[in-house]
């Protein structure tokens, strides 16, 4: 069932939570909402819930205008970051919840919980109230919930976020499959980037109540609109280095710690402009003294993170720069080492306007390998 | 610190019991007087040792009152068939309209809501005797005066407010996504009140009932000024043990431990109700 | 351990009566060396911040000993102990700045107002709140008071720097810029910290050591790359590494000159009898059934190998997250470059005996790691 919305628009007293926000999802495809709390996204899935109205703007659910439309005819299943189980009654009557709704018989939403419970493995908790599951038996139980009634639209409030790690990594990588089984048409709300990028066909970036970027997990992560985008996406953080493009013959070049770095060519008309250069932790390497273009680095400190190994260090300048190399490979004995950078992984950024640079298209062949 | 020392509880059960001994030996007193004859009670020095007699229940329950010049009729079994009905119709009455309203104010923020629900709570500040005056006259000319139903009426400025409040806190405290999410499954709104606001304010909606039954019962000042002989509670009604001839002290605390002990009884019952409701909802599980 | 500056000596702790109560730490003993950073890791409930408390006084031991720096302490109040803590609900005083809840126990310690304020400043640029110095704990975000109030703990002159989740609640964007930052700090100056997380990447990333905890009990005591290579158990081989360890039973049984192992599925996984010691070859085929583990990063794709079907493969912009349907179960492998393979589609998965870790299936303790017999 497609979703669409147009100009949506609300405040709560005088605050604007949402401002002009237009999305459209593509039946059975997983829109996910991205961005750091209390940008609104919450808000979203309750309007499009029906649980909250509108101050401006049309919801439309498979072609239909929601204005008007009570939370129970929009068919709509919703999981809570909370998950809002109802305490006084069993996981089991939770997850029927949305089959008595349908006025199926009793043996209908028998078979029908057995099967979410197997495949979400709760079958052995399906007595239990809920201040007897643990955290992952909860939201297992308000995702079997969500999905019981089969509702066309699925709304995912940031479902994983209270569960234990181990468990929120294997609900991301078995949840997409399960949601394409479904085949409903899936806004998904979260705080964490991997989730958006492993869950998304699209990403929705939303900031202080504003769609910022829209686009699939390779648009946002290789040409985010803006370093704030920029600096979501990814762990640890895009390195931001302030630089001022110079012209170099037909290319472009900036300079880090008093060493040049070529860039595309196509971003002529950014020469003399104040920049800001990004550079992915992994887009830069350890090397040897003497190689071309090595920028000379103090290591302050390493660290392994999820089978990388960061490398806090300092630039001539005074500049800190995170490092990351997967584990295992050489790195810097400590004290100073050298460090280049992948040129054709960096990102040209206005300064006073945090927008990205697109370069001019270029001839084949010409531009930097 | 696991193992408390033997002074520690010794000093603990000596605290306790003086608690307990303040506050229970009014009541305990008047047990004791109850079955005894006014001229025991009024020995001086008094002393706990005297013959039990059970002619201060008798009178009672017979209805007839023994004075030293005349005999009295009263009509404490009808007093106190009074005072039950009254109570558990009131507090019957509040609870249908309380409770929805206090969902109403809870959950369905409109305009004016905060001040209507304040104006509801201030009709407890008001003196009662204030109000009375004016009810008395409306009363009479509209016909209310000594009925069941003008009292019943006039008990919902004492139980109504009560029952708003308490109920109020609770529906405040369900989370509004059980509810959306209950919505979202598919229920209308009055199945979503019926099925999840209901049930889960259920404990403070007992507790509330609970309280204003108690409140109700030990209202004095409505009934004596507006309801007659055949209509008053056990609160009135005991103002006849205080005759011409003397205070029939020992009826009068026959009385009150047969008008206390419903609510005592209820009280002990549903003590965890109570605390609750008093704490106004401020229990989470 | 020649000059250990903090030694935990058979800890229990009991909430309730001794031997009646509810058990929350079962004896516990470690040492701490001067200048380490220690991470007590553990999901809810695994005794570790019981541990921490104790440390820090606010919980009675109930049995055994801690001492510090020499001075046994676990009878002192915990003002008299010479610890400094950041707690997790930050609890900074309401009614004065981000500035003088730093100062206040530098002010205190008798140091002049000048060297205070120039400490405020310095810690205040590390943790990046030089700019709500002056604003009050309720008027910040829960991230910036979390780093306020680990600037305070870190500020203070003390024998041990104890963190209770100290980053739980800050913003993704920092979280490693400021763990690469505190390691920093904290090494620079030689002080010796321990930090209680649930977040295992936290405690790969600052700790020297970590203790990793589960039911009160101490599970393993080791640095970081001992965890990963040697996990002692199932329990710290599943628990520490993201994503976490593949984990199969087994069949052992040996055909020429090769070990195969069966997995649930009836598909053989075989090796060279070569690749394992003698002693550990008979130890494992005395057992019979094993769990074995991999490493999701070790497991490679590789045309030798065994059949696997793609059910997922997340594109993470620096990793390639692949799940396959494996022997009956699930295989996790990492890559870091991005994986073309389509959902649906096989793979040949391949295993490096040097990269397999054998466990017990009874007891879960490990028994090899790669040829390596485990202690």
């Amino acid at each position: 069932m497609s979703l669409k919305l147009a100009g949506i628009t609300k405040a709560f007293k005088k605050e604007i939570v949402l401002q002009d926000v237009s999305l459209d999802v593509e039946t059975g495809k997983t829109l996910v909402l991205f961005g750091p709390s209390g940008a609104g996204k919450t808000v979203l899935l309750r309007l499009i819930a029906g649980v909250i109205e509108p101050d401006a703007g049309t919801i439309q659910i498979a072609g239909r205008d929601m204005e008007g439309v009570e939370p129970e005819d929009r068919d709509v299943g919703m999981a809570f970051q909370n998950f809002a189980l109802f305490p006084h009654m069993s996981a089991e009557d939770n997850i029927a919840s949305p089959l008595t709704a349908q006025r199926q018989s009793q043996s209908e939403i028998k078979s029908g919980i057995q099967a979410l419970a197997k495949l979400l493995k709760i079958e052995h908790v399906l007595g239990h109230k809920p201040k007897e599951l643990s955290n992952g038996q909860k939201q297992r139980t308000a995702l079997a919930r969500a999905l019981a009634g089969k509702p066309g639209s699925l709304l995912l409030d940031d479902p994983l976020r209270n569960v234990d790690a181990k468990l929120r990594f294997e609900m991301r990588l078995e949840l997409p499959r399960l949601l394409k089984d479904q085949n409903a048409t899936v806004i998904y709300v979260t705080q964490d980037y991997k989730e958006a990028m492993a869950f998304g066909d699209q990403i929705a970036v939303i900031h202080e109540g504003q769609v910022q970027q829209i686009g699939t997990p390779e648009e946002i992560y290789l040409t985010p609109a803006t370093t704030e985008i920029a600096r979501l996406f990814g762990d640890p953080v895009i390195n931001l280095m302030d630089v001022a493009p110079e012209a170099r013959g037909r290319m472009v070049s900036v300079s880090v710690s008093d060493q040049p770095i070529m860039l595309d060519p196509g971003y002529a008309e950014m020469v003399g402009q104040e920049c800001v250069l990004g550079v992915r932790p992994e887009a830069f390497r350890f090397v040897e003294p003497n190689s071309p273009s090595a920028i000379p680095v103090q290591v302050e400190t390493e660290a392994p993170l999820n089978e990388k190994t960061v490398t806090l260090v300092l630039t001539a300048g005074g500049r800190e720069v995170m490092v990351t190399r997967p584990s295992g490979t050489p790195g810097p004995n400590g004290g100073t080492a050298h460090i280049t950078i992948d040129s054709a992984a960096t990102l040209l950024f206005d300064r006073a306007s945090g927008r990205l640079c697109v370069p001019k298209a270029t001839i084949a062949g010409e531009a930097i390998a | 610190m696991q193992q408390k020392s033997t002074l520690e509880q010794i000093l603990r059960g000596v605290a306790l019991a003086c608690v307990i001994f303040f506050f229970m030996f009014p009541i305990f007193w008047i047990l004791l007087m109850s079955f005894q004859t006014n001229e025991t009670i009024l020995r001086v020095p008094p002393s706990m040792v005297f013959e039990p007699t059970l002619t201060n229940y008798r009178s009672l329950i017979s209805g007839t009152l023994e004075g030293s010049t005349a005999t009295l009729e009263i009509k404490f079994m009808g007093n106190l068939w009074n005072s039950l009905f009254l109570s558990v119709t009131s507090v019957t009455v509040g609870l249908i309209l309380g409770v929805p309203a206090a969902y109403a104010f809870a959950k369905l923020k409109f305009r004016g809501s905060e001040d209507i629900a304040f104006t509801l709570l201030s009709f407890r500040f008001a003196p009662p005797l204030l109000v009375l005056l004016p009810l008395t006259i409306y009363f009479q000319q509209l016909g209310l005066a000594d009925t069941y139903f003008g009292l019943i009426w006039v008990y919902q400025l004492i139980v109504l407010p009560l029952i708003l409040w308490i109920v109020r806190g609770y529906f405040e405290d369900i989370p509004s996504d059980i509810e959306y999410a209950y919505r979202i499954a598919g229920h209308g709104f009055w199945t979503t009140f019926r099925k999840i606001a209901l049930p889960l304010a259920g404990p403070g909606i007992a507790a509330a009932g609970l309280l204003a039954f108690i409140f109700a019962w030990n209202n004095f000042i409505f009934a004596l000024v507006l309801a007659s002989a055949d209509k008053q509670p056990v609160t009135v009604g005991a103002l006849a043990f205080i005759t011409a001839a003397g205070i029939n002290y020992g009826q009068i605390a026959a009385g009150i431990m047969l008008s206390i002990a419903p609510t005592f009884a209820l009280a002990l019952y549903a003590q965890r109700y109570l605390v609750e409701g008093l704490s106004l909802g401020a229990v989470k599980g | 351990m020649s000059n250990p500056i903090l030694q935990l000596k058979k800890i229990d702790k009991f909430y309730g009566p001794i031997n009646q109560g509810f058990q929350a730490v079962k004896d516990v003993t470690f040492d701490v060396a001067k200048g380490d950073i220690i991470a007590l890791l553990g999901s809810s409930g695994c005794g570790k911040t019981s541990t921490l408390r104790m440390i820090a006084g606010f919980e009675e031991v109930s049995r055994g000993g801690i001492s510090l720096a020499g001075r046994e302490v676990h009878m002192l109040p915990p003002a008299k102990r010479k610890v400094a803590m950041a707690f997790e609900g930050y609890s900074l005083y309401p009614t004065v700045t981000v500035r003088n809840n730093i100062a206040f126990a530098l002010k205190s310690s008798g140091k002049s107002s000048t060297a205070v304020g120039k400490s405020v400043e310095e810690i205040a640029v590390m943790l990046e709140i030089s700019e709500i110095l002056d604003r009050y704990p309720s008027s910040i975000s829960g991230g910036q008071q979390q780093r306020a109030s680990l600037a305070r703990a870190l500020i203070r002159d003390a024998d041990l720097y104890l963190l209770d989740e100290p980053m739980g609640q800050l913003e993704p964007q920092l979280r490693t810029l400021l763990r690469g930052r505190i390691k920093h700090y904290i090494k620079e100056r030689g002080l010796t910290a321990i930090l209680v997380t649930h977040d295992q990447t936290e405690a790969n990333a600052l700790a020297d050591k970590i203790a990793v905890m589960e039911g009160g009990e101490l599970q393993q005591y080791a640095s970081p790359e001992e965890i990963k290579d040697a996990p002692a158990n199932l329990f710290t081989g599943t628990f520490v590494g993201e994503p976490p360890m593949n984990v199969f039973a087994a069949k052992v049984t040996t055909a020429s000159d090769a070990l195969i192992f069966t997995l649930q599925d009836e598909s053989d996984l075989s090796f060279p009898q070569a690749a394992f010691g003698e002693t550990l070859r008979s130890r494992i085929l005395a057992m019979g059934q094993v769990m074995l583990g991999v490493r999701p990063y070790a497991v490679r794709r590789h045309a030798s190998g065994v059949q696997a079907r793609v059910v997922a493969n997340q594109w993470l912009g620096d990793q390639s997250h692949i799940a396959a349907e494996f022997a009956g179960g699930a295989l996790v492998l990492v890559e870091h470059d991005r994986a073309d393979v389509a959902e649906g589609s096989d793979i040949a998965v391949h295993f490096d005996p040097a990269d397999l870790h054998i466990f017990d299936p009874t007891t879960g303790a490990a028994v090899s790691h790669g040829a390596k017999i485990a202690s």
